[in-house]
């Protein structure tokens, strides 16, 4: 039975839907654009160092570590590229060029790659850098301070988070929400722009890019707790919708929370997840040390996902 | 129909094709100079060997190893034994393969063996004869002791996409099928018979004197496994075999129809309907002598083939590639596809990123992402114990929407045949 032209023998399927990693990463950070090139207009030339920066040195810290590694490059899949930009969104745009670089070292090397690179890492990269980054170095991540020299059309010029948990709920009432979503307040380069977000985040989910189960319970969880704590004290806890456009709650609901690798796959598991995640995001903040709980509850939320990923329906079949 | 939809916050939809949408009569592919006959037994050099080269074969003849072996092909066409060599099959079975030199058309001579011995029809006759027809049609079942046969379920539906054999029997043929239908009640006295046909087809599938069952168009609504599952649960449900194992006996609706036909005439009908898909996408019905290799069905339908190119028995999803343009078509090849070598898609081995992807497709809840974890580790056993490897029904959709685009399918196959081989050895040696 033999032949004289050579024919390819592969495995089934012989089709595919054509999906890859690389169309999923350079998906999130076009749409990540509509928050980005806001935060440029807002912050000027800083920013855009501090972006491109982040990109570029987190594409490098990846070769670097496939080089030293002797494993494939592994650029190519808009991974590492995508972790620089959602590190460089959530910074303030004067930040130092050695933190950026810090950031997405911590990130790329510490987050990712020493658990195996992309798939195989327990936490959120970008979440773990920024973590790492607020507890070692809170000063440079503080955005007032880093914000000091700016000159803006809007008042107050003050991390709306920071006043809330300094002086309770009535120094956010002059702040309209209309006005926050639309980037009229302090914060990172490209956690302002809650419009641009919004869309963004709207793009991916319909696309099926990021899971909506998650960024859907995520905010579900933020509202529900905001507005039950809003309820017991509303002079020191801003309600659900102040909660909703301020910090990093729509960056996280759509582009941290859904990390692939960090996040459940499960239904039951998603929702979970995602409402946990919410609920610990107002813990921190209305109770909690830090200013902002997105990236720490995120944080903590990887650390359980094994575990609740465990609820899943029976398998078809399956005796015991 | 193959690419990711836009929207991907749906569920990725694979419909079945339709016969309806295929034009025209099946092309009649006929062997030039000679046909190549599987049978499921190893080659060994045995004493009481049945068939030497040189022997003249007759059309219709049943060629078995040893005689009086129930394992055998049917010769198509009569001419004389060229060779006999072993075969090793996809994953490993071994299978004799026989090639038969053709006489010419003038001369060939019909085997009266089946003629003789089919009247009355019986369970007998059937599995001494019937097991090489198309669509493979298996009587084991009725005659295994620990096993109380419930009903027949006729299959009308094609398990993997492009797949519409059966429906054309069904839409062209009830009432061969009815025919056989008729003759399996009486030959194996199980009288409750379902026809499982897609929705088109209820009208027509209504006369063949059968309960007729429906599918969803989408794959894998109709894959075998998941039917008989349906069946089985539903048998539970029933409360009939409470405390006693109740099991089905599954035919093909062609198998049934071309068994309605041999007893009716008393000939083997040995012609396989299958769809020929080309190059350009042009999907056109075919009937082709069992045995006759591949390159003769190119011919017919003026197909060439170029260094590279792919050629798969079998449906998109769940098929073979064959390495050889020699390939004999099958008692059980429903699709013939040729596929360029500019299609065919590269493979980068990128790890599993857990998207969830395949968990939100795999039709019987495996956990699909946990699963090939342990596969890549070679760790099957874990893999059968926690993680449903055996709950898989091998339809392939997982690898099919996997974005890191392994190959899920195949590890499942690899740890499936690893450890079925492992069970096997552990069984010789206690």
């Amino acid at each position: 039975m033999h032949s004289a032209i050579k024919l390819t023998v592969s495995h089934a399927p012989f089709c595919h839907n054509g999906s890859r990693i690389s169309a999923k990463s350079y998906n999130i950070m076009l749409a990540s654009m509509l928050a980005v090139v806001p935060g440029f207009y807002f912050y000027g030339l800083p920013a855009v160092a501090a972006a491109a920066l982040a990109v570029g040195s987190a594409m490098a810290w990846e070769l670097v570590f496939n080089l030293i590694s002797r494993r494939p490059v592994s650029i190519g899949d808009g991974n590492a590229a995508l972790i620089g930009l959602l590190a460089a969104m959530l910074l303030p745009a004067t930040v130092p060029w050695w933190i950026v670089v810090i950031a997405t070292f911590i990130a790329v090397i510490i987050g990712k790659q020493i658990f195996g690179g992309i798939g195989a890492n327990p936490f959120n990269p970008v979440a773990v850098a920024m973590a790492i980054l607020l507890v070692s170095w809170p000063d440079y991540l503080d955005f007032n301070t880093a914000l000091v020299h700016y000159q803006f059309d809007f008042e107050p010029v003050t991390y709306p988070l920071l006043m809330v948990k300094s002086f309770g709920a009535d120094a956010v009432e002059t702040m309209n929400w209309m006005d926050l979503l639309m980037g009229r307040q302090v914060g990172g380069i490209g956690t302002t722009f809650g419009i641009g977000l919004l869309i963004a985040g709207v793009y991916l989910m319909v696309r099926g890019y990021i899971r909506w189960e998650i960024s859907l319970s995520f905010l579900a969880g933020i509202i529900i707790t905001a507005f039950i704590f809003n309820k017991i004290d509303p002079e020191s806890y801003a309600g659900p919708v102040f909660h909703i456009v301020t910090g990093y709650t729509l960056i996280g609901a759509f582009m941290l929370a859904t990390e692939d690798s960090s996040s459940p796959v499960n239904f039951i598991p998603m929702l979970l997840y995602g409402a946990l995640g919410g609920a610990f995001t107002i813990l921190i903040r209305n109770v909690g040390l830090h200013v902002d709980g997105v990236i720490f509850a995120v944080l903590v939320m990887n650390m359980v996902n094994p575990l609740i990923d465990k609820i899943r329906p029976k398998a078809v079949g399956k005796v015991a | 129909m193959m690419k990711r939809s836009f929207f991907g916050i749906f569920k990725p939809k694979l419909e079945y094709d339709v016969i309806d949408d295929i034009k025209g009569e099946p092309l009649v592919v006929s062997p030039q100079k000679k046909i190549t006959l599987f049978i499921d037994q190893a080659y060994e050099k045995i004493s009481d060997v049945a068939l030497k080269v040189g022997d003249s074969v007759k059309r219709g003849q049943k060629l078995a190893l040893t005689p009086g072996s129930d394992r055998y092909a049917l010769a198509g066409r009569s001419g004389r034994i060229a060779g006999i060599s072993p075969f090793i099959g996809i994953s490993g079975e071994p299978k004799t393969a026989v090639d038969i030199d053709l006489s010419d058309e003038g001369r060939q001579e019909d085997d009266a063996d089946f003629k003789n011995s089919s009247k009355p029809p019986t369970l007998k006759n059937a599995r001494d004869f019937l097991e090489g027809l198309p669509g493979k049609p298996e009587f084991d079942v009725f005659s295994d002791p620990g096993k109380s046969i419930r009903a027949i379920v006729v299959i009308g539906v094609d398990a993997d996409l492009y797949g519409v054999a059966n429906q054309y029997f069904v839409k062209n043929n009830i009432i061969s099928i009815k025919t056989g239908i008729d003759i399996l009640r009486k030959i194996t006295g199980v009288l409750d018979v379902v026809l499982v046909v897609p929705q088109h087809l209820v009208q027509t599938a209504g006369t063949a004197g059968a309960i007729v069952k429906t599918v969803d168009s989408r794959y894998p609504a109709a894959h075998p496994r998941l039917i008989m599952r349906h069946f089985q649960e539903e048998a539970v449900r029933g409360g009939a075999a409470a405390g006693k194992k109740s099991d089905f006996a599954v035919f093909n609706a062609e198998s049934v129809a071309t068994l309605g036909a041999a007893y009716n005439t008393g000939r083997l009908p040995l012609e396989k309907t299958l769809l020929f898909v080309s190059k350009d996408g042009n999907k056109r019905l075919a009937s082709v002598l069992i045995g006759t290799p591949l390159k003769d069905v190119l011919n017919a339908f003026g197909e060439t083939l170029n260094q590279g190119d792919r050629v798969i028995f079998g449906g998109p999803m769940t098929g073979v590639s064959v390495y050889s343009d020699q390939h004999p078509v099958t008692a059980d090849t429903d699709t013939i596809i040729i596929q360029d070598s500019s299609q065919i898609m590269e493979q980068p081995g990128t790890p599993c990123i857990n998207c969830g992807e395949c968990v939100r497709v795999c039709p019987t809840n495996v956990p699909v992402n946990l699963l090939i974890r342990f596969l890549e580790a070679g760790q099957y056993e874990e893999a059968a114990g926690q993680y449903d490897l055996y709950s898989c029904i091998d339809c392939g959709f997982c690898a099919y929407v996997c974005e890191s685009r392994i190959p899920i399918f195949q590890y499942i196959k690899l740890a499936k045949h690893t450890l079925d081989r492992m069970n096997a050895a552990e069984v010789t040696h206690a």
